[in-house]
């Protein structure tokens, strides 16, 4: 299966379909459109509709985010799986039109929420006002008093501390000064002067920095205050309104969840539109179909309009998408591939490839039944009970595998929840269960798990040179693709017991099998790598390079597979350490106690990080160890024209869901 | 009995959880940095870039599962103190050191990587798996230390 085999569709409808057959493929979602290349043909413009969608679009959006705010929608982790919102095609025309009606709420919300901003800044500049004015409340007399008939009044601070004696000092005769307010780097003065000591006063004031408070004000500060007291608390009333009607507004929520998506769906299509070639009467739509699909697609376009639907092998130059179709075992894990890269065009899917050795390697680092047992619990009630988006169900059914198999290899190492079975049984029933191991313990015999981590690793590493091979082998290149394997093949297996014998007993058999297998890979390599080279010099360095490669490439490959066993271990040890901290006291009830909660908190903790270190060990096993030797990607994925919605999802069957 | 061999042995296994355990500190929080200024612009990915935090932490819980497998060794965790000579002692001190010294730079290392791995998250979300593995691609040599202690840890005879 693997990659999808895609055709080149051109389809050729008369003018008058070209909305509703765009909106058929636009459900339907099997078609990536082309831009129409053909200088023959007209292009439309939609730039101008399509902005206009987008400008009542980002209203919308705008408003929920304010909904969002003072009215949030009551959310459970059930909704984070709830997955979209399913509705009838007809039902969705109905809310539609009320389009207009869900403009307008969404504009006065809008408009509430500009009155909430404008409110709250007046309040924060009056209260700033307030503040300084604060330091004026001793003072009787209005903020913009300037004397009497015989008398004028000087109003202001200096930017020191001064105290009123000081600044008497420094002023002719007739005039007294009075400090209202006096800090470390302010001073609040209030002068009063005789009309003819005034204009001196003044000079001499302004030489001592006196700023005259800015725009004064007819009443008292203690007045003023008063005022914008009262202001604050009509602006306060006019946010609180502002807001109730925000919530009442809330009602049309799920109208808006529907525009939103509506009006996505309105743009994406007219956006397909511009991609279109017409003519006075006919338009002509070319793209690409997966090929299992393009039949059905054929009928229906057929019996329902005036079409001509034509399909082609794409050329061998053209840029084609990827879409990939697996086997209900290997799907789950496209998404790793897929963070990977999409396969190029003389790829192969390596999901199918990978799928099997990324549930036995994923099982094996966690390699705790226990966990394993959540996990498989976890995901089958959330995969039963929510309904959920196709991407997340994949990566779900993906973890549920990987927690089957995690289960499998923590019976095998005799590894629930780590030793709690042997820790309740010593500690509470006293008695010495020791190991329940299906397998053995690899705590106990460390070695035996390595050496059987590296053999796996050597069957997943022969798998990717394998595939390399039959791709050679496909391609005619029936040589290349037997000196490119064979010799690793003879080399691998040749050292494979010399290097086990360091750490093992080996027969010694294999032993003397081994040593000749790897001499005659060791110089099948050297003469025949450089075969590409044409001079008998590059030939032989060729051949040498070769070797060097492969003996440091093959041997740090097979290192790698360590992971598994150190993975695993520390697993396990952790569990350990988490029960062991949980039987610490003496008396039996206390222990009790705390074992349950260091149980239920430690081994979350310690699942989670472990998950964590699995899932990224087993990617980049495949991705480093395995990809290596038969995968570039850089291909590009398949995106079709489809509804691309937030909230809703048709009833209707989408080919491709 | 020869309490030095014994006590070399404890600082083995305290150095094994000590320099790891800073390596991943440091890392962690170098990560960690980046991470919050992230997601004080996105707050949305925050589970994308804690789990680039989370990487460099593994070299503590190696220095970790190496301590308590010298712990158990020498019967200081659940068993009877082992009877260990000084060359003993000396010898677990020397099995601490591969995952003690690599677990203390490769986690500050590993801790850079992922800290440019954010980097990624923050422009190109999609790429986000392309940034954990080249942070986990320092790791296996953190791995290839552990290895190390633990076997020879595995293979004193006491």
């Amino acid at each position: 299966m693997a990659k999808l085999r895609m055709k080149k569709i051109e389809l050729i409808a008369l003018l008058t379909d070209s909305k509703k057959i765009i909106e058929l493929l636009q459900r339907h979602g099997v078609i990536e459109l082309c831009r129409n290349s053909d200088e023959e043909l007209e292009n439309t413009n939609v730039t101008a509709v399509v902005g206009e969608f987008e400008k009542f679009r980002t209203t919308v959006v705008q408003a929920m985010d304010v909904l969002d705010r003072y009215a949030p929608e009551k959310g459970s982790i059930t909704d984070m799986f709830g997955g979209r919102t399913e509705v009838e095609t007809d039902n969705f025309g109905r809310e539609a039109m009320k389009l207009e009606k869900i403009m307008s709420a969404a504009g006065e919300i809008l408009r509430q929420n500009k009155l909430i901003a404008d409110s709250e800044s007046r309040i924060s500049q009056l209260e700033v006002k307030n503040d300084t004015l604060k330091q004026w409340l001793p003072l009787d007399v209005p903020m913009n008093f300037r004397g009497t008939d015989t008398t004028k009044a000087f109003i202001g601070t200096v930017p020191y501390a001064v105290s009123a004696e000081q600044i008497e000092d420094m002023l002719p005769e007739g005039c007294s000064a009075e400090t209202v307010y006096s800090s470390k780097e302010q001073t609040d003065l209030f002068v009063i002067c005789l009309n003819e000591a005034a204009d001196e006063a003044e000079e001499i004031l302004r030489k001592n920095t006196f700023i005259p408070i800015s725009d004064p004000d007819s009443h008292t500060a203690a007045e003023q205050i008063k005022l914008s007291g009262e202001e604050i608390s009509r602006l306060e009333k006019t946010i609180e309104s502002a807001e109730n009607e925000i919530k009442k507004l809330s009602e049309n929520r799920r109208e808006f969840k529907f525009a939103i998506d509506y009006l996505t769906m309105r743009k994406d299509k007219y956006e397909a539109l511009s991609s279109l070639g017409f003519t006075e009467n006919t338009f002509v739509l070319t793209g690409f179909i997966p090929e299992k699909y393009a039949d059905q697609l054929r009928k229906e376009i057929e019996s329902k309009y005036t079409a001509s639907v034509e399909f082609t092998d794409p050329a061998e130059d053209e840029d084609v998408p990827v879409l990939l179709e697996n086997s209900g075992f290997s799907s789950p894990v496209e998404g790793i591939t897929r963070m990977y890269a999409m396969p190029g065009k003389k790829d192969v899917d390596p999901t199918p490839v990978m799928s099997f050795f990324y549930y036995l390697f994923f099982g094996m680092m966690l390699s705790d039944a226990g966990y394993g047992l959540v996990m498989l619990i976890g995901t089958t009630i959330a995969l039963k009970k929510f309904r959920l988006e196709k991407s997340m169900r994949k990566t779900l059914t993906m973890f549920r595998n990987c927690g089957i198999s995690t289960l499998i290899w923590g019976a095998l190492f005799g590894s629930w929840f780590g030793d709690i079975v042997q820790v309740v049984g010593r500690e509470f029933l006293g008695k010495d269960i020791g190991s329940i191991a299906l397998w053995f313990e690899p705590m106990d015999e460390p070695i035996k798990l390595l050496l059987y981590s590296f053999g796996l690793g050597i069957l997943h590493l022969f798998l990717g040179v394998a595939v390399s091979f039959r791709m050679s082998w496909k391609e005619g290149r029936k040589l290349d693709a037997v000196l490119d394997t064979l010799p690793i093949y003879m080399i691998v297996l040749g050292v494979a017991p010399l290097g086990a014998s360091i750490l093992t007993d080996v027969p010694d058999i294999l032993k003397t099998i081994g040593t000749p297998v790897l001499i005659a890979g060791v110089v099948l390599l050297v003469l025949t790598s450089g075969r590409s080279s044409k001079s008998i010099f590059g030939k032989f360095f060729g051949g040498l390079y070769a070797l060097y490669n492969t003996a440091t490439g093959y041997l740090s490959d097979i290192l790698s597979y360590s992971r598994l066993l150190a993975l695993g271990l520390a697993t396990g040890s952790i569990a350990g350490v988490i029960n062991l901290i949980g039987t610490m006291p003496e008396n039996t009830v206390l222990k009790a106690i705390l074992l349950v909660i260091v149980f239920i908190v430690g081994h979350t903790v310690n699942m989670a990080i472990n998950l964590l270190g699995a899932y990224v060990h087993t990617d980049r096993l495949q991705f480093v160890e395995l990809f290596s030797k038969f995968y570039t990607g850089g291909g590009r994925e398949f995106s079709p024209l489809t509804v691309n919605t937030k909230y809703i999802k048709f009833k209707e069957e989408n080919y491709n869901e | 009995m020869n309490s030095i061999g014994l006590a070399l042995a404890i600082i083995g296994a305290a150095c094994a959880s000590l320099f790891a355990g800073i390596g991943s500190a440091k890392g962690v929080g170098l990560v960690g940095e980046a991470a919050a200024g992230v997601v004080s612009v996105d707050p949305n990915k925050f589970s994308k870039v804690l789990i680039l935090q989370l990487l460099p932490g593994t070299q503590g819980l190696y220095g970790l599962l190496t301590a308590i497998l010298m712990l158990r060794k020498i019967g200081i965790l659940g068993g009877d103190l082992a009877d260990l000579s000084t060359a003993q002692g000396l010898m677990f001190l020397a099995a601490a050191m591969p995952i003690a010294i690599v677990g203390l730079f490769s986690g500050i290392a590993q801790g850079r990587a992922a800290a440019a791995g954010v980097g990624i998250t923050a422009k190109k979300p999609e790429h986000n798996g392309k940034g954990i593995i080249m942070a986990a691609m320092v790791e296996t040599y953190a791995i290839l230390a552990l290895l190390v202690s633990i076997l020879i840890i595995n293979n004193i005879s006491i």
